[in-house]
């Protein structure tokens, strides 16, 4: 012990010394990164909001924002937009949570296979995708494959990568095999079981999962430009090319409608975390 | 279900258990058998502890008892039912698992009322209970918390509790003491079985944890290879085991050379003559291997023939001494603390016989 001991100090008296350099650079170091990024993400969104409220000779107007709202298209296809992220959001959840519990509870070796699967979508080009979907419904009747089910049938399969993902992940972080056992053994089928078991377990990737796929649906151009649909970003193509401003007002206005629900619910959910967490086990 | 309902005031458990029977239940998981026609029955009542090394098939018997796994073949029978067939939520059966099964999103109070949520019962009824049974293991003040705000032997009572709350015909615990450090392990256990106990109720409980076993069991199980190797009492199964297998898994054994005298007598190297019970007959002189057990084998004063004193360690109220004999075989003796006296500063000892051999096998 004695002939080890002087050989250590040394050591850790360094990376010591290693580690409060680091803090002491740290502090000013974090703010300065953090000024950059902020600036980064912060810059053009400001100077797009400035933009859209700029009339002629630099006057400050709100005009750009009123004709929107002023336009009956930009309802409709707002409107389009959320019902097909909705749609789509409700299919996505309908096929998957199944899914990914049956995965993990009965074939836990095929949940790389899944995973692999889920990722397809961004390897290969969206376009051949949206061709895929196409093909195989056409067999459907009018209902589905001339209306926008249509689209939201392309978009769960688009937004896999990203819905799969976020209820994988949030399955994978409990013991879910367990608990459906304990579940069963106390008598519950599984309906009983995904409704007070499962599914409230797994709720941060269903929110996940929802807002991402949300996202992507009121983001979406191509596919919906190729099928022939005005959805609300194939409008924001068609006034930035007639009305500049216009254009950003409404892509501002994209932004806070995926940024506010985004908000509330990560809010809600820090808050609830915080509540259930402040009482610590004494023994 | 045959137990006892829950009335207005006394009678809260069932006071009578159930027997349970495996009849040849045989379970393979691709090429491997986890159960090969396993036979055991239980009585009412009864705590059985399944017993063996990992892989053995303890724990798929248990699965299978609980309906979680189903049998190739074979017949499980609670009473007089057949419950084969029968899937896991409709067995009510009761049980714990090693550890992580308590419902994350509840709170203990919730667990406990879950199995009397899905049944339909009201929330008075269902309070009531949760609040008998939170009491019964000591965790009525953290009925409002919710698992990670407990420690994991609170968790396991909780779990207990939640397995008990609806007055199950059978409890089956799967190793619900591993994940649990050593003094909180055995404080669990003795609760456990006084629970039990109280209840009445016909219970297996799985381990591979020896000391586990002959603390806590009626009866045990002892399995290898997913057959029942012996059913017995803990101290049977210690003192008269079946099969080579189960002397050498429960407890230590030292296994020697001997030469047989009569029916009862074998003369065994360096210890000399050990009594002796054996279905089978041996000859006279034919040379065999003895199993004897380390408090069996005694200490005396020895000469320059004898065995070297190699290690000794000292386990409170005995002390376990590993000798080296002249054929550099190990043997392993243990002596009471008060004949400390007979191993200070000796180097080499004499053995003698104190007990019986436990099993006698041709060579």
């Amino acid at each position: 012990m004695a002939t080890i001991a002087p050989d250590l100090t040394p050591n850790t008296k360094t990376s010591g010394n290693d580690s409060s350099d680091v803090l002491k650079l740290g502090r000013p170091f974090r703010y300065i990164v953090l000024t950059l990024v902020g600036l980064f993400f912060i810059v053009p969104i400001v100077s797009s909001a400035r933009f859209s409220f700029l009339g002629n000779h630099n006057s400050f107007t709100i005009s750009a924002y009123t004709q929107l709202f002023g336009t009956a298209q930009f309802w409709s296809t707002l409107f389009l937009s959320v019902k097909v992220g909705v749609g789509t959001v409700f299919l996505t959840l309908a096929l998957l949570i199944p899914t990914v519990v049956w995965v993990h509870v009965r074939l836990p070796k095929l949940r790389r296979v899944f995973e692999a699967i889920s990722l397809l979508p961004l390897v290969v080009p969206s376009v051949v995708v949206t061709l895929g979907v196409i093909t195989s419904f056409r067999g459907l009747p009018n209902i589905i494959y001339g209306t926008p089910v249509i689209l939201s049938l392309e978009y769960v399969v688009l937004a896999l990568p990203f819905s799969y993902r976020a209820l994988d992940s949030s399955v994978q972080s409990i013991d879910l095999k367990t608990l459906v056992e304990a579940g069963q053994s106390l008598g519950a089928g599984w309906i009983k079981l995904l409704r007070f078991v499962l599914l409230p377990n797994i709720r941060g990737g269903i929110i996940g999962a929802s807002i991402l796929t949300f996202a992507f649906c009121l983001g979406e151009f191509a596919v919906a430009s190729l099928l022939s649909f005005t959805t609300f970003p194939v409008f924001l193509v068609q006034v930035g090319q007639l009305a500049a401003s216009q254009a950003v007002a409404l892509s501002l206005i994209a932004l806070l409608f995926t940024w506010i629900p985004l908000a509330v619910i990560t809010l809600v959910f820090s808050q609830r975390r915080a509540s259930r967490s402040t009482v610590v086990a004494d023994e | 279900m045959i137990s006892s309902k829950t009335s207005a005031k006394g009678g809260r458990y069932s006071r009578s258990g159930l027997p349970v029977r495996f009849e040849n239940v045989a379970r393979n998981f691709k090429d491997v058998a986890a159960l090969k026609s396993f036979n055991l029955s239980a009585d009412p009542g009864e705590l059985i502890v399944l017993l063996g090394p990992s892989g053995c098939g303890k724990t798929t018997a248990l699965r299978v008892l609980a309906g979680l796994e189903m049998p190739d073949s074979g017949r499980v029978i609670i009473g007089d039912h057949d419950v084969t067939s029968l899937p896991s939520a409709k067995r009510n059966i009761g049980m714990v698992f090693q550890s992580y099964s308590l419902f994350p999103n509840m709170t203990a109070r919730e667990n406990v009322e879950f199995g009397l949520r899905v049944r339909g019962q009201s929330q008075n009824d269902r309070s009531s209970r949760s609040g008998e049974l939170l009491d019964l293991v000591g965790l009525k003040s953290q009925s409002d918390r919710y698992p990670h705000q407990l420690s994991g032997g609170q968790q396991q009572r909780v779990a207990l509790a939640r397995a008990l709350a609806v007055q199950p015909e059978v409890l089956v615990l799967d190793e619900p003491l591993s994940a649990l450090d050593a003094k909180v392990r055995s404080s669990l256990r003795d609760e456990i079985r006084r629970i039990q106990l109280e209840l009445g109720i016909t219970t297996f409980f799985v381990t591979h944890d020896q000391e586990e076993a002959l603390a806590i069991a009626d009866r045990i199980a002892v399995m290898h290879q997913g057959q029942l190797e012996q059913l017995d009492t803990p101290l049977a199964v210690y003192t008269n085991p079946a099969t080579e297998f189960v002397a050498e898994f429960v407890g230590t054994v030292n296994r020697l050379p001997g030469r047989i005298i009569d029916a009862s007598h074998v003369d065994v190297e360096n210890v000399g003559l050990v009594e002796y019970k054996s279905d089978s007959t041996f000859a006279a002189g034919s040379e065999v291997e003895v199993l004897v057990r380390p408090e069996s084998i005694g200490i005396r004063e020895g000469n320059d023939e004898s065995c070297r004193i190699l290690a000794k360690s000292f386990l409170g109220s005995t002390i376990k001494i590993t000798l080296l004999d002249r054929t550099d075989r190990l043997i392993s003796v243990a002596i009471p603390t008060s004949d400390a006296g007979l191993v200070e500063g000796v180097e080499a000892v004499n053995l003698y016989s104190r007990g019986q051999a436990l099993l006698v096998k041709g060579r």
